[in-house]
């Protein structure tokens, strides 16, 4: 039995709510962090699965592409998390308001 | 390229910034430079006298501005005479100015402005175009203004130095629409091209421009009704106002109506404007120098009387006569000027006549320079003085200027009166040393700062005499290169520079010159016979001090206020624009322009106070801000589509 592309679209959406919905719910930003790369890797799903459906190369680079460019995203999101510990000695983002209008 | 041409011309300007950027290092030492480069600039002048005084001189372009408009230099016969008047009689000062500002802790500052003075004047009379007059014009104004507020912490002087300032802008407006007049018509600035087409131009422009040169001139010139800096400008140091204010800047609008000769021979109705502006200041000044009782302001007077005279001369076409007058004036002014100067270096700054008195035992070197410079201005017969005065006041004969050939005549008996009544009251007579000595209006540290260093250090006396000594051998015979009439060395020197004039008021009145003559010398022995009765007799002299109280107690108001010219001037002008800067102030400023600001500030704010309720700092608010827009944006493409389909 062969997996359908509707499958890997409806997995590809499920992760990207789940990440939309830590990005929202959590205060943890190490969490923040790693809903960040779920909704990156349920875009990467999605590239890929269409990029088989339509016999089209495009989708495979454009991975390589979107996983480096997460790599960078993910390193100096964690570098800005440790400069705001270093401040505030505390990593909850609510606590972490001090661009507030 | 004439090399001597641009070193006279450059010269100056070349003395003024080394003395400026070096005056710490020089020192005294400003004071013999400043002179050297001014000396070498007469040297280089005078060399090329054999070349330049005719009509067409020597040449010289500078730059070219546009293709067709050039700046360049041009060293004719009268700007020749200018030159050599300028730097050498400049020159003359400049050594006195060692002596006399000896003491003043700005010594080299004083020798750069004077410098750069020089060259301002040099630029003014050796332009070949009205461009370069006019940028010369503007700068010899900013020269004024440096150097009557020379001692910047006497706030009269400042203010003087800033009427004198803002009254010469009006006259150098009236000289900037003259030049868009004159380019508009004949679409050149060159001087040689202007007179050219000088014929071709309408009645109208010719009247325009003449009228709007004259502004200039009456401006720079200290004519009626904008006389009232030239009074005020002696607050600057006396070399000064001898250099600048008696010998050769005021003089530049005779220059101005002399070098524009050819256009002012097409309309008598501009010349008799000139020519009656000329006189009525010649009568006002004379009037006027009767009241003064500061020995400078009595010169200041008699210098704009003495530039009425001029003015009348050029107006009405003699202009031979109106320059010879500014030739012998520039010699027996500095003469006069330099004299006061000694006396009131002496008298640690006393200027009042009422304090000098008796001065003659003290004093006979100022005395001789000054009777000298006297006799030359009231014209007695064979000092420079009567040639050139004569001359003028025949020339309004010749050409039927009746009125102007009397008032001519009565105020050359009113200035033998007012200057005798100076060397009668300054020279004559007791001293008056029970008179307190003078509060000068300085802040206190500068006065001592002053005082200290004049203890310190004198100049050597002979160098403020030896330039008076030397002007004393002009103040004389300067007159005499016009004995012989138009076949002179004076008239032969011009030969048909200015052409031919058509204003000729009426037949003139049959006198002859010598007649004439007489005449005037008849009515300067009144004046001075008036003077001495007044203020000479022994028995006049002896109760001076109490005299001279009482004329001045008794003063009309007419002559204490100076005819009003400077209440009407306040009145007219000054108020209007100080209630308008009220209006603009009070009303206009805060309620209309700052308003505006203030309102459109304040939405700004007001938008602000709205949105910064949507910042709150919190990253998982614009996370959730985020998610929301961009569901919005995915439902638009799902139930919408893409436009078009």
């Amino acid at each position: 039995m062969s997996v359908e592309l509707t499958n890997y679209v409806t997995l590809s959406a499920v992760m990207f709510f789940i990440g939309v919905a830590g990005v929202i719910v959590r205060r943890n930003p190490l969490i923040v962090l790693m809903a960040i790369e779920l909704m990156f890797n349920a875009a990467n799903l999605a590239l890929v699965a269409f990029s088989r459906a339509w016999v089209n190369n495009a989708g495979h680079i454009f991975v390589f592409l979107v996983v480096t460019v997460a790599a960078a995203e993910a390193a100096i999101g964690l570098a800005i998390v440790v400069a705001v510990f270093r401040r505030a000695k505390n990593v909850d983002l609510d606590e972490v308001a001090g661009m507030h209008g | 390229m004439n090399a001597l041409l641009l070193a006279c011309w450059l010269l100056p300007l070349a003395g003024a910034i080394v003395i400026w950027a070096f005056g710490p290092q020089l020192r005294r030492g400003a004071g013999p430079l400043g002179s050297a480069v001014v000396f070498a600039s007469l040297a280089c002048a005078g060399s090329l006298f054999s070349q330049a005084s005719n009509e067409t001189g020597v040449g010289e372009t500078l730059v070219t501005w546009i293709p067709g408009y050039t700046f360049g230099l041009r060293l004719d016969a009268l700007s020749l005479l200018w030159t050599l008047i300028i730097t050498g009689v400049g020159g003359l000062i400049h050594v006195y100015s060692i002596g006399y500002m000896w003491s003043d802790r700005a010594f080299a500052r004083f020798f750069a402005y004077l410098n750069f003075f020089v060259f301002s004047m040099l630029t003014l009379v050796l332009s070949d175009n009205v461009v370069g007059l006019l940028v010369g014009w503007g700068l010899v104004g900013l020269a004024s203004y440096f150097l009557i507020g020379f001692w910047f912490y006497k706030p009269t002087a400042v203010a003087a130095a800033r009427k004198a300032f803002v009254i010469n802008v009006v006259g150098d407006i009236g000289i900037m629409f003259a030049i868009f007049a004159l380019f508009a018509s004949t679409g050149s600035i060159a001087y040689a091209d202007i007179f050219a087409k000088a014929g071709t131009l309408p009645v109208g422009v010719l009247i325009a421009v003449c009228l709007g040169l004259f502004v200039g001139a009456a401006a720079k010139s200290a004519q009626v009704p904008l006389h009232t800096w030239l009074p005020d400008a002696m607050e600057g140091p006396t070399p000064v106002s001898a250099l600048i204010h008696a010998a050769t800047m005021v003089t530049a609008g005779v220059y101005l109506i002399a070098r524009f000769a050819p256009l002012y021979n097409l309309s008598p109705t501009a010349q008799s404007i000139v020519a009656i502006v000329g006189g009525i200041t010649m009568l006002t000044g004379a009037v006027l120098g009767i009241a003064q009782w500061d020995i400078k302001r009595i010169l200041a007077y008699s210098t704009m009387s003495q530039i009425g005279y001029m003015i009348m001369g050029v107006g009405v076409g003699a202009y031979q006569a109106g320059v010879l007058h500014f030739f012998t004036h520039a010699f027996f002014k500095a003469q006069l000027f330099l004299g006061a100067g000694i006396i009131i270096h002496a008298l640690n700054d006393e200027q009042d006549v009422r304090k000098m008195g008796g001065l003659y035992r003290r004093m006979p070197f100022a005395f001789w320079a000054m009777l000298l410079g006297t006799l030359a201005i009231i014209g007695f017969p064979f000092f420079s003085g009567s040639y050139s005065k004569d001359a003028v006041i025949y020339g309004t004969l010749e050409r039927g200027h009746g009125i102007l050939y009397v008032a001519g005549i009565l105020t050359a008996g009113i200035t033998a009166f007012y200057m005798f009544r100076m060397i009668f009251v300054v020279f004559f007579g007791p001293e008056r040393d029970d008179v307190p000595d003078v509060a000068l209006a300085i802040p206190e540290a500068a006065h001592v700062a002053h005082a200290e260093d004049h203890d310190a250090a004198h100049a050597p006396e002979w160098l403020m005499r030896l330039p008076v000594a030397i002007l004393m051998v002009p103040t004389v015979a300067a007159g005499w290169l016009s004995i012989g009439g138009n076949t002179s060395p004076w008239y032969r020197y011009f030969g048909t520079l200015f052409g031919t004039s058509e204003n000729v008021n009426a037949p003139p009145l049959p006198i002859p010159e010598l007649a004439s003559q007489f005449i005037v010398y008849a009515v300067v022995t009144v004046g001075v016979v008036i003077a001495y009765l007044r203020y000479g007799t022994p028995a006049a002299l002896r109760g001076s001090v109490e005299r001279l109280r009482a004329e001045a107690l008794a003063m009309p108001v007419a002559l204490e206020r100076a005819f009003w010219f400077d209440d009407a001037i306040a009145f007219a002008i000054v108020r209007p624009a100080q209630a308008l800067g009220a209006f603009i102030g009070r009303v206009l400023d805060p309620h209309v322009i700052d308003a505006a600001v203030r309102d459109i500030a304040w939405l700004a704010g007001a938008l602000g106070l709205v949105a910064r309720a949507l910042q709150n700092g919190l990253v998982r608010t614009y996370a959730f801000t985020i998610a929301i827009g961009a569901a919005c944006f995915i439902a638009y493409f799902a139930f919408v589509g893409i436009a078009g389909r």
